[in-house]
């Protein structure tokens, strides 16, 4: 299973570097305004293909790119239903602290589990590819802190159980 | 703290503050609840500071389980033998409740160690009325009897409109618990912990804890059960107590542990969600740090007097305004 | 199994203390300190890693964070062994520390009330001037680690006023003094919302008080052992000290009249038992000086307490004036001293008389201006009279209506928790 992870990211991290080439681009619509055109999605000359890398059925990123923002959606595994809902909690508390790492979405996408939305000025005030180690770094972390996690809930209830079954020795 | 004490915490200090200025109490009414539902209320008036009215509601027994008059069998018993004549029961009980005692400080036992084990005892009123019949059958099976005409199946009171299930024989009981939580995120948690209660007893050293099983769908045991009382999101846990379980000391700890099950288990799936939370908050500090990596240079930013919310974000108060 | 039909869990976080219990209820059922020592070993444990014993390690450390402490047991603990660390989750009215803030409550709610969370609505007080995201904080570990039915977060200044309706009538319009342990701020209100900009603080609070007692008392040479210096300071300020009215007056009395005003603190030193005993003098009168004359204490601050007062009220919108100065309510452990209010009030109303005096001046007499009534209101529970506020609050039938409820926790989002309307039973 390591070896589809590394090609996974691999593939991913050569996507986004293709896909980060975002420039300021003002609004067309509106005056004075500039607004994340992947998100507004009104005029389709501004929008490029959307890439889709499938690790497997439960595993997916998608990658949507415009002239000024990108925007990375990802659903994680979920193996069993203790998985579902630590992955849920997880995601839904980073999401809460979107504001602090800036480039978060605080809603993920319809259909995924988290979304980044990273526009030009993301790009003008940090270094491109340290920010795509960044978001590769991030979907490691979010693996192994939700295996990490399970692996306590067990550990857990091991010890939680072996406390009550003392008091009756 | 790990295990659930069977004294209520605020009824200990404030009989042992009124015990230590008998002279100087003040009037006293208040009330207060504790887990599984089970009300207190505490009075004492200006006219006689030294008599003290206790008054406890038990939580409401679902059909299948016996009351005799409002409170579980063998509490009257139970409460006479735990605390003598100090107690007194006043019948009827106080409006709203199921068992009034009133109390007087002046008569307790001069002693000082005698006193506060009194006390204590007073304080853990709950665990001597709720775990009455408990008690009956478990000090039975320390003799190796069954109590006179008790059915096969007995369902005894354990949360608001809940029970959970004996079937006691002449060398074992065996407990089985429905376990029902709210949330759903409870109910997943409470089950991978149940389920560890089979693993960890396959452990050295616990060879002689009471062996344990967990089923999501009900045991053979409930077979005469009524069908609301075997409707278990979290599946049935069936505990097996042997007669070296419950000689001397250890009756009343066991007593204790299983009256409280659902409330343990229900206490450290709390406990493991603020633990998961803490882990949590220390990966998003690290993340935020990788994330400040990709900074090339870190500004001098400027620093507003004002509350957070107005701070434009760079990183580093973005940062401090999120180690939460 | 309606949480409605039960009492709410009124918890009132200070810096200094944490007064909790349940609504309708007179007095809290505890007032802690809030002070968690941890066990900080197994954190240096968690982050090893070292391949070996990585599950004996991590079950100790999975299980560690069960043990700590929180309030007095915290001080005793950290008192008798190494490896617990103090750590006071909340600074200056803020939550610093929100890993230790879940962990205190849940040892309040699961240890010391013993009550389950799913049961009660929950009230919790916050400081005025706390940002809206600590609020969502609030919200996030409340809903999710505790599940609880429905969350209230009420402006401890707001209480107050409401714990004042026992010696006057419902205002919802007052400036609350609010004097705690570790800090303390003059806030105006005005129909139950707080003006925000209006908000003063003095950096002068009871544990100040405290350290000039002991400073007083060190100088003086008294015989008290050291380590026990700060806890016989707090001991004589909670006992014997009143607030005078003249300063030079009272230093003549004392001196006039000594064994009438001299009082004796008798203590047993920890270490050897042996029983000592020393005299209490001038501290009596000169620890609540402090708060009139700031001056005697430290330098760096010399505003007095009335005339912060003052200059809030006059920060506040005109219209708001007359009506804050009428009620102006004390709360907080610190301002219970013999007749604090009295000499506050007679502090206040020379300041805004001065000032009446001078504008009348200024027109020649012609135009007399309506005196201007103040008024310090004091009652018996001012210790805790935030929770007593609550309590009163949490037992009206409008408060189940108008907390969160988890069920919008689940739809909307802990954005839910940034606003917290006042409500008809307030009033």
């Amino acid at each position: 299973m390591a070896s589809t992870l590394r090609l996974y990211l691999t593939c991913i991290r050569n996507t986004l570097e293709a896909a980060m080439c975002l420039q300021n681009f003002p609004c067309q619509e509106v005056e004075r305004h500039n607004k994340p055109e992947i998100e507004m999605k009104t005029s389709p000359e501004l929008l490029l293909n959307s890439v889709l890398i499938c690790r497997n059925e439960a595993e997916k990123c998608l990658i949507e790119t415009s002239i000024n923002s990108l925007r990375i959606s990802l659903k994680v595994k979920q193996a069993d239903e203790l998985e579902n809902i630590l992955t849920k909690k997880f995601l839904r508390f980073l999401s809460m602290r979107a504001e602090a790492f800036q480039v978060l979405r605080r809603k993920p996408v319809q259909g995924y589990d988290i979304s980044f939305l990273i526009t030009n000025y993301h790009c003008e005030e940090m270094q491109k590819h340290k920010l795509i180690d960044f978001i590769v770094q991030f979907m490691e972390d979010i693996d192994k802190e939700i295996s990490e996690l399970k692996m306590s809930v067990n550990t857990r209830g091991r010890l939680v159980a072996t406390e009550f079954l003392k008091q009756f020795i | 703290m790990i295990l659930l004490q069977s004294h209520s915490r605020f009824l200990l200090q404030t009989l042992t503050n009124r015990v230590q200025n008998l002279e100087k109490g003040a009037e006293l009414d208040c009330h207060w609840v504790e887990f599984d539902d089970v009300r207190y209320h505490l009075q004492a008036s200006m006219k006689n500071l030294h008599i003290l009215l206790l008054s406890v509601s038990l939580p409401a027994p679902p059909p299948e389980t016996i009351f005799f008059g409002g409170l579980p069998f063998g509490a009257i018993e139970a409460i006479k033998a735990a605390y003598g004549g100090l107690v007194q029961i006043l019948d009827p009980p106080r409006d709203g409740f199921n068992l009034t005692l009133k109390l007087n400080l002046s008569k307790l036992p001069p002693n000082e160690e005698k006193k506060q084990a009194f006390l204590v005892k007073v304080a853990s009123v709950r665990e001597v009325v709720l775990g009455a019949p408990l008690r009956v059958i478990l000090k039975h099976l320390a003799s190796r009897t069954v109590a006179p005409d008790m059915d096969q199946l007995v369902a005894l009171v354990h949360r608001q409109n809940e029970s959970f299930f004996l079937v006691p024989q002449v060398d074992k009981v065996t407990v089985v618990y429905p376990m029902r939580f709210n949330d759903s995120i409870d109910i997943v948690l409470a089950t991978s912990f149940l389920q560890e209660f089979v693993e960890a007893r396959r452990a050295a050293g616990l060879n002689n804890a009471p062996p344990c099983l967990w089923s999501p769908s009900p045991p053979l045991e409930l077979k005469g059960a009524p069908a609301d009382a075997l409707s278990a999101n979290a599946g049935f846990v069936t505990i097996v107590i042997f007669p070296r379980h419950v000689e001397g000391k250890k009756l009343d700890r066991t007593v204790w542990n299983l009256s409280t099950f659902h409330a343990y288990v229900s206490y450290h799936v709390k406990c493991s969600e603020g633990f998961m939370h803490t882990r949590m908050r220390r990966r998003v500090e690290s993340l935020i740090q990788a994330l400040d990596r990709a900074r090339p240079d870190l500004e001098n930013s400027k620093t507003t007097v004002n509350s957070r919310s107005f701070k434009r974000l760079s990183l580093k108060d973005s940062r401090s305004n999120s180690t939460s | 199994m309606d949480p409605a039909s039960r009492p709410a869990v009124v918890i009132d976080n200070g810096t200094g203390y944490t007064k909790m219990g349940f609504a309708g209820n007179v007095e809290p059922c505890f007032m802690v300190p809030t002070v968690v020592a941890l066990n900080e070993s197994f954190l240096n444990q968690s982050r090893s890693t070292s391949k070996a014993n990585l599950l004996a390690q991590h079950s100790a450390g999975v299980m560690a964070d069960l043990d700590f402490f929180i309030g007095e047991e915290a001080f005793s603990k950290s008192r008798s062994s190494s490896i617990y660390n103090l750590s006071y989750p909340i600074r200056h009215g803020q939550v610093d520390n929100w890993d230790a803030m879940e962990r205190f409550w849940q040892q309040s709610i699961f240890n010391y009330l013993r009550c389950d969370p799913e049961d009660h609505y929950f009230l919790l007080t916050e400081s005025p001037l706390t940002a809206p995201e600590s609020r969502e904080y609030t919200g996030e570990i409340m809903f999710e680690t505790f599940n609880v039915p429905g969350l209230y977060i009420a402006v401890n200044s707001v209480l107050a006023l409401a714990a004042g309706y026992t010696a006057s009538k419902c205002e919802m319009t007052g400036v609350v003094v609010d004097v705690g342990d570790g800090a303390a701020h003059v806030v105006p209100v005005a129909d139950g919302y707080v003006i925000g900009s209006s908000i003063k603080s003095i950096p002068i609070a009871g544990k100040d008080v405290t350290l000039f007692i002991q400073q007083l008392m060190r100088e003086r040479g008294e015989n008290v052992p050291p380590e026990d210096s700060f806890e016989v300071a707090r001991k004589v300020k909670e006992m014997y000290c009143y607030t005078c009215s003249d300063i030079v007056k009272e230093f003549n009395k004392h001196d006039k009249e000594p064994s009438k005003y001299i009082k004796q603190w008798r203590g047993i030193k920890p270490k050897t038992g042996a029983p000592y005993s020393c005299d209490i003098g001038y501290e009596r009168f000169l620890g609540p000086e402090v708060f009139f004359n700031p001056e005697i204490y430290s330098s760096e601050f010399t505003t007095p307490l009335p005339a912060v007062i003052d200059k809030c009220i006059q920060s506040a919108p005109i219209d708001t004036r007359r009506a804050l100065y009428k009620n102006i309510v004390l709360s907080g452990g610190s301002t219970m001293f013999k007749d604090f209010h009295r000499r506050l009030q007679r502090d206040v109303k020379k300041i805004v008389d001065a000032r009446v005096l001078a504008s009348e001046s200024r027109l020649g007499g012609e135009i007399k201006a309506h005196p201007v009534e103040v008024n310090v209101v004091s009652h018996p529970i001012q210790r805790f009279a935030v929770w007593f506020g609550g309590s009163v609050l949490a037992s009206t039938p409008e408060f189940y209506s108008a907390c969160h409820t988890k069920a919008e926790y689940e739809e909307y989002g802990a954005s839910i928790c940034r606003t917290n309307p006042v409500f008809k039973g307030m009033y």
